[in-house]
């Protein structure tokens, strides 16, 4: 099916980032990026602490302004959108410090996700995490980080986004947590795009269809050949 | 209908227990209506602070904006209290769609201050600059201009008190349906992780926004209780000093709590008006100044009731529910 979508939307560009540059305030962290990511693929940014992955996504999802550069989602210039309407296009951001909303349970938190996009059909993100369903009535705060995970990749598949940006979903979790994530990304990957900031080389190079390596702010690699995904190093290449 | 039924409940029940000591106490009818009024008004403030996370140090503004307006139609303009009312609530309602879109762009300490700043400002144009029309310290009485209103003559107390007992219980249902509305949530997720609302796809700008103009709608129309009850208004009302009042009563009761306000109120005044009596006591006279232990149980419920009155009641009510639980497990049948 995955094949099907990316045979049949190849050469459709979900997301196209041109010459991006971003700074917080006079210094500048992010020169001139520029990536693409076509409809149905699953892109991996690497790279070390501090070279400006996150800064990349938060730009690219509405939360910072560019300096200069323009980014194209579906054909579409959200670079002076803000984070709400970028999201309500399609394009989603689940942050590396897996906040949920500590004070609303489970289900409330998948509520919230609901009422934004107006999708109340929660059976395709149970099916992908079951446990969620004997959690419904627990606080987000008292859930463990895997499943927290669970809720926010939940939380931003409502509403059937064309593409979900992720900042290190595996972060800090156990290994049997991240090998539940791994099948659940494969199957998510199906339906969407997926584009994710990976530190963990060899998940990355089982779900990676293609790879961008960042250093000090720019892309020092594009890794598009599976044998070369599964070769990465952060030697090789940061 | 279970839903409704869940709505109502509380609200109704409450009001009937207002409605029980008022007969149990006949000469305490002006304390219960206080005590109802300042709820609508620490309700006001509980939006922001207990929903939201934002404190404000200008609460006595938004009260004296529903006081001024109906205070200063039934002055000049007209006679009928209802109408009052009406427009104090519109003037909350101006209020918060002026103001919000400038205030709530600010976080933390500037909206706090901001808030302390206007209400200075909002003292200064009564005092001073709407002298003419306010009559400065003097205040404006207008009760021999009122005129009856139909079903319950709101120029009579016993008539105010029965009055404030049906506003009290609609503001009480509305509140608990807020608290469990989508909106309700939305304001909770925006004290929680704003940007997290954001990447959701929520505008937390206009949700902000719709919590600032409820919270001025809902102290306005306490204001104007004020003002029709007393048939008078001066602007002691808007004194920024009084701010702290709306923020100690709010942590009393417990902030983002249903019943938190009406605790936190009932606290706040019960103390107030028991210390007050106790002072009057020969050896009891270092209690007049109700400041003092009003102060005292504030800073007790900083450090050990974070949850105030109302938070204390449910954490109570919850463990003996577990220990009922537990017990009727353990009993063999």
């Amino acid at each position: 099916m995955k094949q099907d979508m990316m045979a049949e939307k190849g050469n459709d560009k979900m997301l196209t980032v041109k010459e991006l540059s971003v700074s917080y305030q006079k210094l500048r962290v992010v020169f001139d990026v520029s990536l693409e990511i076509h409809a149905g693929e699953v892109v991996v940014v690497v790279g070390r602490n501090g070279a400006g992955k996150t800064t990349l996504f938060r730009t690219i999802a509405g939360f910072l302004s560019q300096d200069k550069g323009s980014i194209f989602f579906k054909g579409q210039d959200i670079g002076s959108l803000p984070a709400h309407e970028v999201a309500l296009l399609g394009l989603k951001y689940i942050q590396q410090d897996k906040h949920v909303f500590a004070d609303l349970t489970v289900r409330e938190n998948l509520e919230l996700g609901s009422y934004a996009t107006k999708d109340y059909d929660w059976d395709g993100v149970l099916e992908l995490f079951p446990k969620l369903k004997t959690l419904m009535d627990r606080k987000g705060g008292n859930l463990s980080g895997g499943e927290r995970q669970m809720l926010l990749i939940s939380q931003s598949l409502l509403g059937k986004p064309d593409l979900v940006l992720m900042d290190e979903p595996t972060e800090g979790l156990a290994p049997h947590v991240i090998t539940d994530l791994k099948s659940a990304f494969k199957k998510i990957s199906q339906q969407t795009t997926l584009v994710m900031i990976e530190q963990n080389l060899p998940l990355t190079a089982e779900v990676a269809d293609r790879v961008y390596a960042m250093k000090e702010g720019k892309i020092v690699a594009e890794v598009s050949h599976k044998q070369d995904i599964q070769e990465l190093t952060f030697e090789r290449y940061l | 209908m279970n839903k409704v039924f869940e709505y109502v409940r509380g609200p109704v029940v409450l009001v009937i227990l207002i409605v029980i000591a008022r007969f149990l106490f006949p000469h305490k009818m002006t304390f219960f209506f206080e005590i109802s009024t300042f709820a609508i008004y620490i309700m006001a403030n509980d939006i922001l602070y207990g929903y939201m996370g934002m404190v404000s140090f200008g609460q006595p503004f938004y009260l004296g904006v529903g006081a001024y307006a109906a205070a200063l139609y039934l002055a000049h303009v007209g006679h009928n209290p209802l109408v009052a009312m009406g427009l104090a609530i519109l003037a909350g309602i101006v209020t918060g769609l002026i103001l919000g879109p400038a205030f709530i762009r600010l976080r933390g300490d500037y909206y706090a201050l901001i808030n302390a700043a206007t209400c200075a400002m909002g003292l200064f144009m009564v005092e001073k600059v709407m002298l003419p029309i306010t009559r400065g310290d003097d205040g404006l009485w207008y009760r021999s201009r009122m005129h009856a209103t139909p079903l319950l003559d709101l120029r009579h107390p016993n008539d105010v008190f029965w009055f404030t007992m049906i506003i009290l219980v609609i503001v009480l249902i509305l509140y608990t349906w807020l608290d469990r509305s989508t909106l309700g949530a939305c304001f909770r997720a925006i004290k929680v992780n704003e940007s997290k609302m954001k990447f959701l796809g929520y505008d937390t700008f206009k949700i902000r926004w719709i919590g600032y103009t409820l919270m001025c709608v809902l102290a306005a129309l306490a204001g104007s209780m004020y003002a029709i009850n007393y048939g008078f208004v001066n602007p002691s009302l808007t004194e920024p000093a009084r701010a702290a009042e709306v923020l100690v009563a709010t942590l009393l009761g417990g902030p983002g709590r249903i019943f938190g306000p009406f605790c936190g109120t009932a606290a706040f005044l019960g103390i107030k008006d028991l210390v007050s009596t106790l002072g009057e006591y020969k050896y009891l006279t270092f209690l007049a100044r109700w400041e003092l232990a009003v102060g005292i149980l504030t800073i007790v419920v900083c450090f050990k009731f974070t949850g105030g009155v109302w938070g204390t009641v449910e954490t109570l009510g919850a463990k003996l529910r577990a220990k009922t639980r537990k017990f009727t497990a353990e009993t063999p049948s």
